[in-house]
């Protein structure tokens, strides 16, 4: 426990140092802000404001163009920049767990990504503080469901990162593999298709706009994404063992 | 203790490391020997956790690194080839990093950090990022990590790499410490001249193969062994050449030098070596000069690791 506590505060503490964590992040609140201003001009969210947490968490462009992205770019430092410089070969022959070192990396990219949340959450308070009237509870389900999704994303990241030194097969992978998450069920997910049920059982933009944007938390949508997240960390302690394993 | 046995390593058709046996006892100093490419840094990283061995087994302080890598690496200090911490950190952060990822509580990890960082010279670049050192301060931080957790075991992958005289000098002196404080240190190196000032015994391997695997002491005796000798006589008509090949056996070769009466001789052994003094002794030449022309511990490694036409 006690490796695994100073593996995650310094993971924390690389990220919070590092200037291209600071310029993603950066960058992600640059585009949410002004997707957040034009929507608020827009004649839909005049007519209905209570309508802005679903484009910001759920059926706007930027979650779902730039959401699949964001995690591996931020994931690649992780494995596959350790692995580039060098540094990976003393932590690996340092008496910690395989398992530690998947998860501490995990959970502090996880609560780095929080902050870009964070950041968009921030904007219904600064709106609300202009006394505009808004429902809550359809902004915490949003903003809940858009942390699960990141969760899932953030841990094809890790696994894509866990792949060797290339910094660019880590980023296009991870998206890559994002985008299919996505939208592949999307396209079977159609009436006669014969893998419907299943498309439709992994169809995360219909968990979405059905569950997390409308205020619904569905049992099997909270489910889903931890499973599936916690699929690609066992992948990628997969992965780290294997190079123990007797070839 | 560090054991390994008959650890082979295979990368498809190609064998870095093959039937590797040896031990380092506590307090011994074993250098690992071989040219460039030889498997040296492959059996190191088998024996520090890093890769599993085709076949074979390695064990520290008996614990195996296959059933008990965890335990294992626990009793391992080890710095890698070219070692390097990650650049953002101070070298005072990075150290208390490992100390707390080596299982020492806060505390302990902080005093540690002192004294591995007092030991090793280390005081006046514990807030400077590691980035910003020299390669000689970067092995220092490196060898301080390695030694953090006071383990039995030390496993240094050329640890003389990129440091000057003054450097290496020190760096051999604190090794001799920690033996002395009953480690059994493995260091690997290509340059002979630094294992023989301080390793108590010497492996040496090429091709992935144990070439030898002696005492120093053994190795010199070896060399004298297999030194040959010269001598110059007033003999310039060379009169004596067939007395000598009548005395000289057959597997003990025979050259004429180009100064006249001056002949090179390959002795089986010391033994034959004085037999053939004193039989010169008895000739009716005058013996000018008699030499043995014994080859330094370079030239034996190298003939040892020199390639063998096919």
């Amino acid at each position: 426990m006690r490796a695994f506590r100073a593996l995650f505060m310094r993971e924390v503490w690389s990220l919070c140092v590092s200037p291209f964590s600071f310029v993603l992040l950066g960058f992600w609140y640059l585009l949410n802000g002004i997707f957040f201003t034009y929507l608020l001009s827009s004649e839909t969210i005049r007519a209905d404001v209570d309508g802005l947490p679903q484009y910001m968490f759920g059926s706007g462009v930027l979650v779902w163009l730039l959401l699949p992205a964001f995690p591996p770019l931020l994931t690649l430092r992780l494995f596959a920049e350790e692995h580039r410089l060098g540094t990976l070969e003393p932590l690996l022959t340092a008496p910690v767990r395989d398992i530690e070192v998947v998860l501490a990396k995990y959970l502090a990219a996880c609560v780095f990504f929080l902050a870009f949340w964070a950041g968009v959450l921030a904007l219904f308070i600064v709106l609300a503080s202009f006394n505009v009237a808004l429902d809550w509870s359809l902004i915490f389900s949003g903003f809940y469901g858009s942390l699960m999704i990141s969760l899932l994303f953030l841990a094809t990241g890790l696994w894509a990162s866990a792949w060797g030194g290339n910094l660019l097969f880590a980023a296009a992978g991870g998206t890559a593999i994002n985008f299919l998450l996505l939208f592949v069920p999307v396209l079977f997910d159609q009436q006669g298709n014969p893998l419907q049920g299943l498309a439709h059982a992994m169809n995360i933009p219909d968990m979405v706009d059905r569950g997390f944007t409308v205020g619904l938390l569905d049992s099997y949508a909270l489910a889903y994404f931890p499973l599936v997240a916690g699929l690609f960390l066992f992948l990628t302690w997969v992965r780290l063992v294997s190079r123990r394993w007797v070839p | 203790m560090i054991e390994a046995e008959a650890l082979t390593k295979r990368y498809g058709p190609l064998t870095a490391v093959d039937e590797l046996s040896f031990q380092v006892e506590p307090g011994e100093i074993l250098g690992f020997l071989g040219p460039n490419g030889a498997g040296k840094s492959t059996s190191l990283r088998i024996l520090s956790g890093y890769l599993p061995p085709t076949s074979g087994r390695a064990r520290i302080d008996g614990c195996d690194l296959q059933d008990a890598s965890l335990e294992a690496r626990k009793r391992i200090g080890y710095l890698p080839e070219n070692f390097i911490a990650p650049p953002e950190l101070r070298v005072g952060e990075y150290l208390r990093f490992r100390g707390r990822l080596k299982g020492l509580k806060s505390a302990e990890a902080n005093r540690r950090v002192q004294e591995v960082v007092a030991a090793l010279g280390l005081g006046n670049r514990v807030r400077q990022p590691f980035s910003a050192l020299s390669k000689g301060y970067r092995q220092r931080v490196g060898l301080a990590d390695a030694l953090l957790a006071n383990p039995p075991a030390l496993l240094l992958d050329e640890p003389f790499g990129g440091l000057d005289p003054v450097q290496r000098q020190d760096f051999r002196d604190f090794l001799r410490e920690l033996a002395q404080d009953g480690k059994a240190i493995l260091f690997s190196s290509h340059v002979l001249p630094e294992v023989e000032e301080i390793a108590d015994r010497v492996l040496i391997i090429h091709h992935g193969k144990t070439r030898a695997d002696s005492e120093l002491t053994r190795l010199q005796e070896r060399a004298l062994n297999e030194a040959p000798v010269q001598f110059r006589t007033s003999d310039v008509e060379g009169k004596l050449l067939g007395d000598l090949k009548a005395f000289l056996h057959e597997t003990e070769n025979l050259s004429l030098e180009q100064s006249a009466g001056t002949y090179r001789v390959l002795p089986e052994n010391a033994a034959r070596r004085q037999a053939l003094f004193r039989w010169l002794a008895t000739q009716p030449v005058e013996v000018l000069e008699f030499r043995t022309l014994t080859p330094t511990l370079d030239d034996l490694f190298r003939s040892m690791t020199e390639e063998v036409p096919a």
